[in-house]
């Protein structure tokens, strides 16, 4: 049934504008079918060989088949309630909808040459409503009800009699069905016929209940598609409304922070800080995973070697956020040394870019408490190099800040623009911003180095509760700034008037200097 | 300590620029000159990242022998030298510095940097005989 379901899909896109009215009518139909199908009339056993010998079209095929199959039924009653019906239709529909381009050539051809030989008495427009309602039978509407409508008709071989039920009440049961089936089955007369006598069957019940049931998980499967469609429509609205909303507050942030930082003036940021932003947010959601997994894996004691995998891809994901940060370095160096991807709060004890390792290693090796002497000899020398070579570039940074600062300052200020060596000047200075990449580079290394170095030391439960405090801390961190984000703002009208969250900001406040009181 | 014309505040060894003997291909006098003391370091002396690695050597208590690329006549050629035995890298990457202990070669800032964090340097140091204790 992918065909009819492929069909049903361009066209509905192409339906959308269809009027209300209609789809009320449809539905009308479609309660009115459900009472029809209750009770199948004997006269629709005559076109079954129709519908098996059909079987291999696809739904929509079958519909027609099935709707104009039915056999002894009143002429005048057909013309009567054809015009009762498509009055309703006159009303509900507008008579634009002939054209549709995924309806194979021939079925209109013929619908419209059976439409004129049988209903000629009835008036052109109704005419073209039944063609229409011919159409749109097969054609899904936008509408669930439409579909609705559609799959109804493939059940019980029974054509939709709400079609015709537009403004009027719902026909009465299965009277009313036939009576509409006549006419469809009088304009693909012609064209079915050779269907319906294509093949016998001995028992006619036998192939009801197994087409009727293939029939039923069709419609299912149909109906399922729909619900999955709407719900994935649904899905990208609101998600695209966010991403909006999302895209402001960020404007709005960004206008902001950048008004209080006092940085650039242009509001954009380069692509490679922008596309550092969202995976440095994607590698924080991560580390709040791994988090979970070592807390977990700690807390169930797990052996060695598995917490030991857990140790490594939290070590993995760190090697990844220093390779996501020297990517940013070599495209946008001042994103990353600015730091406004990191909170308020950690860009407090910022140092080139990130952490400063042995401030780490003072916080972390309270943490670790049972160390064996070789462990803590081993810690504090690791403490000590890291320290020297903080030193040994926090110099050579300093040294390039007044190498930049002379470089630019040559020569008489006063001049302006005009100085002589202006342009020498520039280029020079130029390559000594150049070389801050390097420096950067070389203080994440350390960061870098450190981590590893640390994961040698220590065993592997130790290195768990390692990864464990360090991304705790920053995560603490996180949350800090997040809380002094939404703080209240504090009003004049008096003291009393500070909501209690700002003391509990405070308390917290305290609570974590104290905590950390012996750094 | 030695002071160099280039030295505003010198406070390491800068070599002079030695005179090399004629047929010796510039890789043969990066390997002289790295053997001719402990620790070895080539610099161009307007480079900051030069002037940390010195820094980290000056606080360890170690005293390099610095020579100065851009200092020497034939500093292009060493350059180029030391290039090749670092390997392949970023071209527009400085390849100085380059620190040589007991003339071997330990690499540039990054690979001195690990091998302090990894605890490997100061054994080295003590091997070639720059620190002692």
């Amino acid at each position: 049934m992918v065909q009819g379901e492929e069909s049903s899909w361009r066209m509905a896109s192409a339906h959308e504008r269809v009027a209300l009215p209609f789809n009320q009518a449809l539905a009308y139909g479609v309660q009115a079918h459900a009472a029809a199908a209750a009770a199948p009339p004997a006269c629709f056993l005559d076109f079954q060989p129709a519908a098996a010998a059909a079987a291999y079209f696809g739904e929509l095929e079958e519909a027609l088949i099935h709707g104009g199959a039915s056999a002894s039924v009143d002429p005048s009653m057909i013309k009567s309630d054809v015009q009762t019906k498509s009055a309703g239709y006159l009303a509900a529909r507008p008579p634009t909808l002939e054209i549709f381009p995924s309806w194979p050539m021939r079925h209109q051809q013929q619908l419209h040459s059976g439409n004129s030989q049988s209903v000629g008495s009835t008036p052109d427009s109704s005419s073209a409503q039944n063609t229409m309602s011919q159409m749109e039978l097969v054609s899904p509407a936008s509408s669930a009800q439409r579909q609705e409508v559609m799959m109804v008709t493939t059940d019980d071989y029974s054509y939709k009699p709400g079609l015709a039920a537009a403004a009027a009440p719902p026909p009465p049961g299965p009277a009313a069905a036939p009576s509409f089936q006549q006419q469809p089955m009088q304009l693909h007369g012609g064209v079915h016929d050779k269907r319906k006598h294509g093949s016998t069957r001995k028992d006619g019940k036998l192939v009801d209940t197994k087409t009727e049931r293939r029939l039923a998980q069709n419609r299912e499967a149909a109906r399922k598609s729909r619900l999955r469609k709407k719900a994935y429509v649904q899905q990208l609205e609101t998600s695209r409304i966010r991403l909006q909303q999302v895209e402001h507050e960020l404007q709005r942030a960004r206008s902001q922070g950048l008004f209080v930082g006092g940085c650039s003036a242009a509001g954009d940021m380069s692509s490679g800080a922008a596309m550092f932003d969202m995976e440095y947010a994607r590698w924080l959601d991560d580390d709040s995973k791994r988090l979970a997994e070592l807390r977990g894996g700690l807390q169930a004691h797990l052996l060695d070697g598995n917490l030991g995998l857990i140790v490594e891809e939290c070590m993995h994901h760190y090697d990844e956020l220093f390779q996501l940060k020297a990517a940013l370095a070599r495209s946008d160096v001042f994103h990353l040394l600015t730091g406004t991807w990191a909170t308020h709060a950690e860009r407090c004890f910022f140092w080139m870019g990130g952490f400063r390792p042995s401030e780490l290693l003072k916080i972390l090796i309270p943490q670790l408490d049972p160390l064996t002497e070789q462990q803590l000899l081993g810690i504090y020398n690791l403490q000590q190099s890291s320290e020297q070579a903080e030193e040994a570039l926090a110099q050579g940074l300093h040294q390039l800040h007044q190498c930049l600062a002379d470089t630019v300052a040559a020569g008489t200020l006063n001049d302006g623009a005009a100085a002589a060596n202006y342009m020498s000047l520039m280029a020079v200075a130029l390559e000594k911003l150049g070389s801050l990449e390097s420096f950067y580079q070389q203080a994440d290394n350390l960061r870098q180095q450190t981590l590893h170095q640390m994961r040698r030391i220590l065993t592997t439960r130790q290195a768990a509760r390692c990864f464990l405090s360090i991304g705790e801390y920053y995560r603490r961190l996180r949350a800090l700034s997040n809380l002094w984000a939404s703080r209240p703002r504090e009003n004049f009208i008096g003291t009393e008037s500070l909501s209690p969250t700002a003391t509990e900001l405070q308390v917290m406040h305290q609570q974590q200097q104290n905590q950390f009181s012996g750094f | 300590m030695q002071y160099g014309a280039a030295a505003e505040q010198a406070w390491y060894m800068p070599a002079m620029p030695v005179a090399a003997t004629v047929e010796e291909t510039a890789a043969q006098c990066v390997k002289r000159l790295a053997s001719e003391s402990a620790v070895v370091v080539f610099s161009v002396s307007s480079c900051c990242m030069c002037h940390a690695v010195k820094r980290l050597f000056c606080g360890m208590g170690v005293h390099p022998m610095v020579h100065e690329l851009d200092l020497d006549p034939r500093g292009r050629e060493l350059e180029r030298a030391l290039a090749g035995l670092l390997g392949a890298g970023p071209a527009t990457a400085p390849v100085v510095p380059v620190v040589f202990i007991g003339g071997r070669l330990v690499g540039a800032m990054d690979r001195v940097m690990a091998a302090h964090i990894n605890g490997s340097l100061v054994p080295l140091l003590k091997e070639a005989g720059a620190l002692w204790l």
